[in-house]
């Protein structure tokens, strides 16, 4: 499967490594779905930022699609 | 739900049932659909109608004579639908628009005596089906007695298209032909069977001599034979009678060649009854209007305006109420069918689950329906069936059985005797949301049930489970209720005084053993609280909430208290038992939050004034929804001198929950002098919220809670990013099933606030 990118440039930093994020693949999973997406990371701690964007959009939308199948 | 099931739903609702003038039409012809196209100036649309179901439109739009026009419903509101005129209109100015299909040759040789409308219907329908007919008359021409009638009533161009279409069919047609008795003799032999036009060549001989033909299959004696038309029992000749009889007897000629029964199951066929209800209430009533020319018939004009009459029949009676099923555009029949056909996925996308988490379960469609359709069970049920089947998705119900465990929790439960009193005779339930929604006249309504009733009245603080029930979950649903009847069997079975309506119900329905009242009927009983109280300016609109729908001594109470206290209320256009739900009944402000401000407004609307609830999920979606709205209890107990009842804001879910945990821990401090359970740290952090964002938080289902417990998260450990422009943090976290995301910044006393949003996908580093 292909990767889908949601990593778009970002001025947030990570407060605790004090490095900007990077873009780099993730796994997120739900109800027994896995997808690899590419997301902005901390590279130090692998902090992973999900912009609101996304969590309203187009996550919200898979979410609800797995709930139904 | 089996298929049985669903048969037995469907046939409840009559949406789908023929309307007065098709039932009534022996042919049934759609009048409905042929008066709609009419309407929207589609005369070809109209003739497609007639084509559809009239054997020989150009002929019987002429001449038919309309038995449904005294069983149009417009007749009772102004004149009846002029039918007949309206056909002849549409047949003088289209050409056929839908040619039957005609079906393969079966066999089977059928002759046809008389070439009378009858005849002609019967070697058409015939020859439709398959059935290779021939139309014999002694005339020299078909059309028998039609052939009589003037050029002005039926143009000679009408009989020579029926010519057409009989030959379009493969009928043969023998003119000229003896059918003396001889001859008939001779011809029975001939075919498999025989029908005889009785209007067009009167009583012939043999089987046809004597005796009646069996009134619903028009089957004479000897097998094969079969008669019809003519004139009617009353004695006058109908058009549609003769149509009428030829098609019947062509449908029992098929059955008799395919061996079948002539009888079974021909109820429908010729004029029926229906069980549709129109309910003519409103619509405004209109005289015929007949065309200026009689002699020219309709104008466009004039017909367009007459078929504009037509009231459409239909029932929709629930649907012109209910704001979920005109949201899913479907009227129970059709919910119904894709409610069975969502459970019967094994494989795919469930696409009605968001539908059948979305009804209020409120029951008002189910009073409307003249069949009490029972659109609420079946949608709890299939709830529990999808809980069961683990179909069930959990985001609809999650954060409303979360909110209901916290009441339920330590931190909001609460059960205790009077103070000074070892036993209770009564114990208050103010239920979960009036806890929430008003926690100050909780504390009013218990110091006056206290302070004025008998033998002790204890105080319970919890929640009923109806979100449970609602939810489907009825293992929750039945763990909920047993706790609670354990906990009430402790308190030495008191009379529970329940001050929501949907407690109430639910221990009414689910916990029969047990006393209970509602606060209203107690309250009514007493001497009111004496002082100078707040009264509303003027009237307010009295609001039902949904679930008092079988609830008539509290409905009756409610109006008794406002009465006594000088309270002047006035019924919205639907309340009592009709009352509509607020959004919040059957979690379907959950399942689909938009539709759930609709209800809200749609409850409002009811009336223009401001309102008057005595449901305190009723009173704060109402405020929610910019309408103001106070409780019955502000009234009651509120002084004068306090801030407005209308103008109290929706606390919103954060705000209910906090007056909850606040509400127990208050009166465990003044009257039982208890302190309560240590708070967790996350408690205590300050936040600073601004309205816009709180409202922002509430529409995501965000708790303050949460937004505690992400700070709390993140300034421990130090994970959280920061935006070097603003000095924002951003941090998440995931208590249990969603992972939450706060922007906040640091500030002198605690945290501000700017941003707050959750999904349910689970990151890499996330656990639960």
């Amino acid at each position: 499967m292909s990767t889908f990118s949601f990593a778009e440039a970002t001025a947030w930093q990570c407060a605790g490594c004090n490095r900007p994020l990077e873009p780099a693949e993730v796994k997120v999973t739900y109800l027994n779905s896995v997808f690899t997406v590419e997301l902005m990371v901390c590279p130090g701690c692998g902090f992973v930022l999900v912009p609101e964007s996304l969590a309203v959009g187009k996550m919200l939308e898979v979410e609800q699609l797995l709930e139904d199948k | 739900m089996d298929q049985l099931q669903l048969r037995e739903l469907e046939a409840r609702c009559i949406q789908e049932e023929q309307p007065f003038c098709t039932a009534a039409c022996p042919i049934h012809v759609d009048v409905r659909a042929f008066m709609a196209a009419l309407a929207r100036d589609d005369v070809r649309g109209a003739r497609k109608v007639l084509d559809r179901t009239m054997p020989f439109p150009e002929i019987l739009g002429r001449l038919c004579d309309a038995p449904c026009r005294p069983f149009c419903k417009r007749g009772e509101i102004g004149d009846p639908l002029a039918i007949g005129s309206l056909e002849r209109f549409c047949v003088s100015r289209t050409q056929t628009m839908v040619k039957l299909p005609k079906l393969p040759n079966k066999g089977g040789k059928v002759a046809v005596f008389g070439a009378g409308l009858s005849g002609m219907t019967a070697a058409l329908d015939l020859a439709r089906k398959g059935r290779p007919a021939t139309l014999i008359t002694p005339d020299d021409d078909i059309g028998g007695r039609l052939r009589s009638l003037p050029a002005e009533i039926l143009p000679g161009e009408a009989l020579a298209q029926a010519r057409t279409i009989l030959a379009g069919y493969g009928v043969t047609v023998m003119t000229a032909t003896s059918l003396d008795d001889a001859a008939v003799t001779n011809l029975i032999d001939q075919y498999d069977a025989v029908y005889c036009d009785r209007d067009a060549v009167g009583a012939l001989a043999g089987p046809f001599a004597a005796g009646e033909p069996d009134p619903l299959s028009l089957a004479l004696a000897q097998d094969g034979c079969f008669a019809g038309g003519g004139l009617g029992t009353d004695g006058n000749y109908s058009v549609i009678k003769q149509v009428e009889d030829g098609r019947r007897a062509a449908l029992s000629i098929e059955r008799f060649l395919q061996k079948v029964s002539l009888t079974a199951q021909r109820d429908k066929e010729g004029s029926c009854a229906t069980r549709m209800v129109t309910v003519i209430d409103g619509i405004a009533p209109a005289a015929e209007i007949p065309p200026a020319d009689p002699a020219q018939g309709y104008t466009p004009a004039e017909a367009r305006a007459e078929a504009g009459r037509c009231i459409l029949c239909e029932c929709m009676e629930c649907v012109k109420q209910c704001v979920y099923l005109r949201e899913y555009k479907e009227y129970p029949k059709t919910l119904v069918r894709r409610i069975y056909n969502n459970l019967a996925i094994v494989q795919g996308t469930r696409n009605a689950n968001k539908m059948i988490n979305a009804c209020s379960l409120c029951g008002q469609c189910t009073v409307i329906c003249p069949h009490d359709f029972p659109v609420a069970e079946v949608c709890r049920s299939t709830r529990q069936e999808m809980v069961a089947t683990g179909h069930m998705p959990p985001s609809p119900h999650d954060f409303a059985l979360e909110d209901m465990r916290f009441s339920q929790s330590e931190a909001c439960r609460l059960s205790r005797h009077q103070p000074g009193h070892d036993a209770s005779r009564f114990l208050f339930y103010p239920g979960c949301q009036l806890a929430g929604s008003a926690p100050d006249l909780v504390v009013r309504a218990y110091e006056f049930l206290s302070g004025n009733l008998t033998g002790g009245v204890g105080l319970m603080l919890g929640c009923c489970g109806i979100p449970a029930h609602w939810a489907g979950q009825q293992a929750l649903f039945a763990e909920t209720l047993d706790g609670f009847r354990a906990e009430v069997a402790q308190m030495g079975r008191p009379t529970l005084i329940a001050a929501c309506s949907s407690c109430l119900s639910v221990f009414r329905e689910f916990a029969p053993d047990l006393a209970v009242t509602s606060l209203w009927e107690v309250l009514d009983g007493l001497e009111l609280p004496a002082g100078e109280r707040r009264r509303p300016e003027a009237a307010l609109a009295l609001h039902d909430p949904c679930t008092a729908r079988y609830q008539d001594g509290v409905r009756t109470s409610v109006r008794s208290l406002c009465a006594k206290l000088g309270l002047a209320v006035v019924e919205p256009a639907l309340g009592g038992e009709l009352a509509d739900c607020c959004g919040y009944g059957g979690l379907m402000q959950f399942a689909n939050q938009p539709l759930g401000t609709k209800a809200a407004l749609v409850k409002a609307g009811r009336s223009r004034r401001d309102g008057l609830a005595y449901c305190a999920m009723c009173r704060d979606n109402l405020a929610a929804a910019g309408r103001p709205v106070a409780h019955l209890l502000d009234y009651l107990f509120a002084a004068a001198a306090d801030p407005d009842p209308l103008a109290r804001a929706n606390p919103g879910f954060s705000g209910r929950h906090e007056n909850r945990a606040r509400l127990k821990e208050r009166l465990l401090a003044s009257l039982w002098q208890e302190t309560s359970v240590a708070r967790p740290a996350h408690a205590a952090i300050p936040l600073l919220i601004a309205p816009e964002v709180a409202a922002l938080l509430d529409s995501r289902l965000i708790l303050e809670e949460d937004v505690r417990k992400v700070i709390e998260h993140a300034e421990r450990s130090g994970r959280y990013l920061i935006h070097p422009g603003t000095g924002h943090r951003l941090a998440s976290f995931r208590p249990v099933r969603v992972t939450y995301w706060i922007e906040y910044e640091t500030i002198d006393r605690g945290f501000r606030i700017h941003n707050g949003y959750s999904h349910r996908m689970r990151l890499p580093e996330e656990t639960p």
